[in-house]
């Protein structure tokens, strides 16, 4: 017999108390308790990276962390996005460079590229492979989205000139 | 794909973990970052009654340098062993390891603890703190003790801890100016586990002149004959017998694939 | 192009600002109340007979196995194809008294989450007495061989004879070359996999299901079948889908199962396929065997062809493309772009103990242009010419055009020498070549090769009918509605899932109405609101429904013309349509104003209005019911590590002619997708089985796709010959990327591998078997030096 927790935490800026159970995960308490449907889920098991979000600020699998653990954490969705500076600039270079199709895998590219955006500011296209290396898309072939994170990259370097 | 249900319970303090984990009523496991036991538990691979998550045990995420010698905390994540703010006592080895694990989302969650009480044999860090010539302390109800990574992990999935353990820490010495590394893995797709992995330590003013053949199947191989090292030694015949006796030991294309894994960690060191 | 953003502008699309904010809506996001949630309970083995389903009896009833389906009268999924001497399969939702491959659903378990289903799902035990397993085609077609169906004859579901007499081609052609070439089972592997929300509408009375399909029409078609209910009582609605490649493209036995629980029990329930099942249990595709033989003159002229062919059809016969589809369509399509006169092909669609197939992205053509490349290859080194010389030797040339091949294909337009003749000025061959002899200073071996191909696309009714499956395309309709405000609602019975067609279709009407963009909104994939269709398949869309929303277009285009040049009084002959306005003269009326007299101040109206007012359905279909042939040649340049067996893509061409382009972006984004599907076909995807049939690969760490990192930066140049059939002249692009580049890297491999002497001929093309291939040159070459110094 297991035990619900209640947990408290910060789901886009906003604080949440719950009980889940131990064994839900926690893009399954994000999609099904708190109806943020947009962190999708590819594989289950950390590999697609479709169900990236950020834990206190930084990308992490969904899929493979428990609610249960993200309990006193600050979680941030794609829907925690919409206000993001860097966000909106990779939404509206996703877009020109025809970086999403069917758009299933996109939330988590979004996350992951923001991440890249800010940590790798200097990369070149070959850096921003590997570091994007660990989400899949089945429809672009990639080269939308890389194009689209250079374009953010170019930029910002030259706003910052 | 979900898990089976479990109970969860997050220990701040070490001994309090200990106790959970002691207990014989339940099958109790320790997790720290879940990126090797959350895809396990969602395939029902692993069906514990109590998982203990020891993240918020704050010994347990320190990394600090005493004298000849780094300690790292089982709970530290790969991407701070990446992003290097520490005192890195092995010059670049480890930040340039954690950068080639999985990928970023992953090191933010896994531990290094986590990944060798896991031991995967294809894991990055086994064959690296195997190479390294590092100790891993254990804790548990009868306290600590201190062995070599060499002799933790045991097999596949299969490591020296005793029921109740848990890893604490690790304790990796320092590598001397003149230190050279070498580390190969072969993998058909970035971030995936490696198929085959040599890493190479030589550090003459410590007298250590070591290589480890990893991911084969089973426990790090270490090698410390200098002639596969420095001499014409790392060739097909001689790796298959030092593979010898692992699953992988009569497999001619596995044993090629560590050969060239290792003779290309070797060159690094030598070039 | 008339239009900014008409036909052939690169327009940003309409579906991204929804998706980019994660406020799509897939089958996985709806939840209803009271909804419960669905695991399956599947065969752990590929051959056995059931004795019994043991299910504990606190849970009896929340598990429903077939004998509950049945006595309400639910049928197995048929799909019968009218070729002669088709063997016809049965196959229940869930199995009834047999499982005939791993993964097959036996039981049914419901819980309040799908976490408690699968809890319950793990109670159920499966009693099975184990039979013999047939896991191999080439081994299930030996006479023996224990039967899949045991009232059959044998395991084939089909066998195919095209062409006729070659043995005078054969006994005197200068060259002969024969090969043994193999393509792997593959997982199609959308993102998102399949799920279905199954409910009753106590209002309307019909039985909704919310599917993640490419084909909502034919879904419920075959609900039909097997439920026993009217179409009028059934409603399929596809949500955002997250991409299909041809697995969304059939009927599931989830989704008749999901149906009949939706309609027997009191609360609506969801199935989300996890990506285990979709590896272990579904979504197989592409397992092609050949022994194939080409003959040519001293110059490498094509002289004929004879090849035989196995495709492992898996269990059972799928709904509605059946298991003969593939193996059917290599037969006809096996000669490829080229030009020669004898040819000869039998195929064999085998019924063996493994998932059914399912047409993947390309359907027979990877396999069939894998096998044909390969030997324009070896014709080429038989006869010393660089392969691309001898594609233009065989290849149809233009003055051709029209052509009709060997096997009555009509190539519609195009210029295939050029696209070979582009792709390899593009790749800088020589530079290559000048590489090659130069050696590389890391000891890794270069290597070009090229593939071409042509396409049959949205293929009409006399290509199905001659199939005689449960599905033939006619007539594509589309609705088109101005609506009271001047807007433009377009309404088709395809299917977009990630072909942005909410974009292009905005994009025809534009070309044709003048109404901006922003204002023309796509309705699709829900059977209640739009025309019937047999839906997104086969390169179809644009052509199709693309012509049907023109047509339409024009028919309320000419609609509005008449009623503004009565509002504007002038005569309808006078009139024009400019950027969304009626002019007659300098005299001007927007459509706006036009909808507002229809709908609002139809005391306005001239007294001989078209009574049908500014809605209208329109059915099109192309001038040649052929379809179209989109072409393609691909180059690359490769290394490889001739220690590891790995392969690194150095540089990668394409040449391709799809006709018009209504969406460039549109367009280049389809052919990148493509590609790296065809990558991972290539160099990773394997769905492996053992002896037993059981699946080894059950997650993405032992079934490979494509990422960022093993995809490179693809460079794409157009041709652009028009097909003369369709609406502004479009040929379909779906599918093309994916085609060749399996051929285009394996003759790359090979041409890097040839001073080695060694060669690899099966997909995947993984460093084992590039490793092997070395090995076993170095050993022959070992042996034939031996032999020559005794």
């Amino acid at each position: 017999m297991t035990h619900s927790k209640t947990i408290t935490l910060t789901v886009n800026g906003k604080a949440v108390t719950a009980a889940v159970e131990p064994r839900t995960h926690l893009a399954d308490f994000l999609r099904e308790r708190q109806l943020l449907t947009g962190t999708h889920l590819g594989c289950e098991h950390g590999v697609c990276g479709a169900c990236t979000i950020l834990i206190d600020g930084e990308p992490a699998r969904s899929c493979i962390t428990l609610a249960v653990a993200c309990d006193g954490h600050a979680v941030t969705t794609v829907e925690g996005l919409d206000g993001d500076p860097v966000a909106a600039d990779l939404r509206e270079a996703f877009s020109t460079e025809h970086g999403l199709q069917c758009g299933f895998c996109t939330p988590g590219m979004l996350v992951s590229a923001r991440d890249v955006v800010l940590r790798r500011p200097t990369a070149d296209d070959n850096q921003i492979r590997v570091e994007m290396s660990g989400n899949l898309c089945r429809c672009t072939g990639y080269v939308g989205i890389v194009n689209a994170i250079r374009r953010v990259l170019d930029a910002r370097k030259t706003a910052a000139e | 794909m979900k898990a089976v249900g479990f109970d969860y319970e997050r220990p701040t303090a070490l001994d309090h973990a200990l106790e959970l984990l002691a207990r014989d009523d339940v099958s109790a496991r320790a997790v720290a970052g879940a990126q090797s036991l959350g895809p396990m538990l969602n395939l029902r691979l692993a069906q514990p009654d109590l998982l203990v998550d020891i993240t918020h045990i704050a010994e347990l995420r320190q990394i600090r340098r005493e004298d000849g010698t780094l300690r790292i905390g089982a709970c530290v994540t790969h991407a701070r062993l990446e992003d290097g703010d520490y005192d890195d006592a092995t010059r670049g080895v480890l930040p340039a390891v954690a950068a080639g694990i999985a990928y970023r989302a992953v090191r933010n969650r896994g531990t290094i603890g986590g990944s060798v009480a896991h031991a995967d044999p294809a894991a990055d860090w086994i064959a690296t703190l195997t190479a390294l010539g590092a100790d891993v302390v254990v804790a548990g109800p009868a306290g600590r003790r201190a062995v070599p990574v060499s002799d933790f992990v045991l097999g596949v999935f299969e490591t020296d801890l005793q029921p109740g353990e848990i890893i604490a820490e690790f304790r990796v010495p320092a590598l001397s100016e003149r230190a050279r590394w070498g580390y190969y893995k072969v993998c058909r797709k970035a971030g995936e586990f490696s198929h085959a992995t040599g890493a190479v330590l030589v550090d003459p003013a410590r007298g250590v002149s070591r290589a480890v053949i990893a991911a084969a199947s089973g426990r790090p191989v270490v090698v410390d004959d200098p002639e596969v090292i420095h001499g014409n030694g790392c060739r097909p015949e001689r790796i298959a017998d030092l593979l010898a006796g692992t699953p992988i030991g009569g497999d001619a294309f596995e044993v090629n694939t560590h050969t060239v894994a290792l003779k290309r960690a070797i060159a690094q060191v030598t070039a | 192009m008339a239009h900014a953003s008409g036909v052939g502008a690169r327009v940003r699309r309409k579906e991204d600002e929804r998706l980019l904010r994660g406020r799509g809506r897939f089958v996985g996001d709806i939840a209803l109340p009271g909804m419960k949630e669905l695991a399956f309970v599947r065969s752990p083995v590929a051959h056995a007979r059931i004795r019994g389903v043991d299910i504990p009896e606190e849970h009896r009833a929340a598990v429903f196995i077939w004998a509950d389906l049945a006595m309400d009268g639910v049928k197995p999924i048929r799909a019968v194809s009218g070729l002669p001497g088709f063997k016809a399969s049965e196959q229940p939702a869930l199995a009834d008294g047999k499982v005939r491959f791993v993964g097959e659903p036996v039981a049914v378990c419901i819980a309040a989450t799908r976490a408690e289903a699968e809890d319950i799902a793990a109670q159920v035990f499966v009693d099975v007495e184990e039979l013999p397993v047939n896991a191999d085609m080439l081994e299930a077609v030996k006479p023996g061989a224990p039967r899949v169906h045991e009232h059959w004859s044998d395991n084939v579901f089909l066998e195919t004879n095209v062409g006729g007499a070659i043995a005078e081609i054969a006994a005197t052609a200068p060259v002969k070359v024969t090969r043994t070439i193999r393509t792997a089972r593959q997982c199609m592997v959308p993102l998102e996999g399949k799920g279905v929300v199954a409910h009753w509408d106590r209002h309307v009375e019909q039985l909704v299901l919310t599917t993640a399909t490419q084909m909502p029409h034919i879904v419920r078609a075959g609900l039909s079948e097997c439920l026993g209910l009217d179409q009028g009582l059934i409603r399929v609605v596809a949500p955002d889908v997250g991409g299909g490649f041809g697995w969304k493209g059939l009927l599931q036995p989830e989704e008749v199962v999901a149906g009949w629980l939706a309609r027997h029990l009191d609360h609506p329930v969801r199935w989300t396929e996890d990506r285990r099942e979709h590896l272990v249990a579904a979504a197989n595709c592409r397992e092609h065997h050949y022994e194939i033989t080409a003959y040519a003159d001293e110059r490498g002229r094509l002289l004929g062809l004879e090849a035989d062919a196995w495709v492992d059809a898996g269990a059972y016969s799928v709904y509605p493309f059946s298991a003969c589809l593939e193996a059917a369509q290599v037969g006809s399509i096996l000669p490829g772009p080229y030009d020669f006169r004898h040819y000869r092909c039998r195929t064999f669609s085998v019924c063996t103990n493994k998932p059914p197939i399912v047409p993947y992205r390309g359907v027979a053509r990877t396999g069939v242009c894998f096998a044909m490349e390969q030997m324009i290859d070896a014709v080429a080194e038989a006869v010393g010419r660089e392969p691309w010389e001898v594609r233009l030797e065989n290849l149809v040339p233009p003055d051709k055009m029209p052509f009709d091949n060997v096997t009555k294909k009509h190539f519609d337009s195009g210029d295939y020498p050029e696209s070979v003749r582009r792709a390899v000025a593009a790749i800088e061959l020589d530079g290559w070549r000048a590489r090659q002899t130069r050696g590389e200073p890391d000891g890794r071996l270069i290597g070009v090769g090229v593939a071409t191909y042509c396409e049959q696309s949205a293929h009409g009714t006399a290509v199905y009918y001659g199939w005689g499956i449960p599905m033939v395309p006619g007539h594509e309709q589309a609705q088109a509605r101005i609506t009271p405000d001047g807007g433009l609602e377009l309404r088709v019975g395809v299917q977009s899932h990630g072909q942005s067609m909410e974009t292009t279709f905005a994009q025809v009407a534009h070309e044709v109405l003048g109404i901006e963009l922003a204002r023309i909104k796509l309705v699709h994939g829900d059977t209640a609101l739009t025309p019937y269709s047999t839906g997104t398949w086969g390169s179809r869309s644009m052509v199709m429904a693309g012509g049907a929303v023109a047509t339409a277009c024009r028919t309320l285009a000419e609609r509005v013309l008449r009623i503004g040049a009565h509002l504007l009084q002038g005569r309808p002959e006078d009139a024009r349509l400019v950027d969304g306005c009626v002019r007659v003269g300098q005299a001007s009326i927007p459509i706006r104003d036009i909808a507002h007299t229809w709908y609002r101040a139809p005391q306005l109206l001239p007294p001989d209005v078209d009574r049908g007012g500014l809605e209208t359905t329109c059915g099109y279909k192309p001038k040649s019911d052929h379809g179209t042939f989109s072409y393609a040649t691909h180059a690359v340049a490769v290394a490889v590590d001739p220690e590891l067996g790995s392969v690194e893509i150095l540089d990668y061409v394409v040449v391709e002619d799809a006709g018009t382009m209504v969406n460039p972006m549109v367009v280049d984004g389809q052919i990148y997708g493509g590609v790296a599907q065809g990558i991972g076909t290539a160099l990773y995807e394997r769905m492996p089985y053992d002896d037993e049939g059981q699946p080894l690969a059950s997650t993405f760490m032992d079934y490979l796709i494509p990422g960022f990192t093993e995809v490179p930066h693809v460079r794409i140049l157009h041709m652009m010959t028009p097909s003369p059939y369709t609406e502004f002249g479009v040929k379909g692009i779906g599918e093309g990327g994916a085609i060749a580049p399996p051929a285009a890297l394996c003759n790359a491999i090979n041409d890097a591998l040839r001073p080695l002497g060694a060669r690899v001929t099966d997909s995947p093309m993984t460093p084992e078997r590039i490793i092997a291939a070395i090995h076993d040159a170095s050993t022959s070459a070992a042996a034939s030096t031996a032999e020559a110094t005794r």
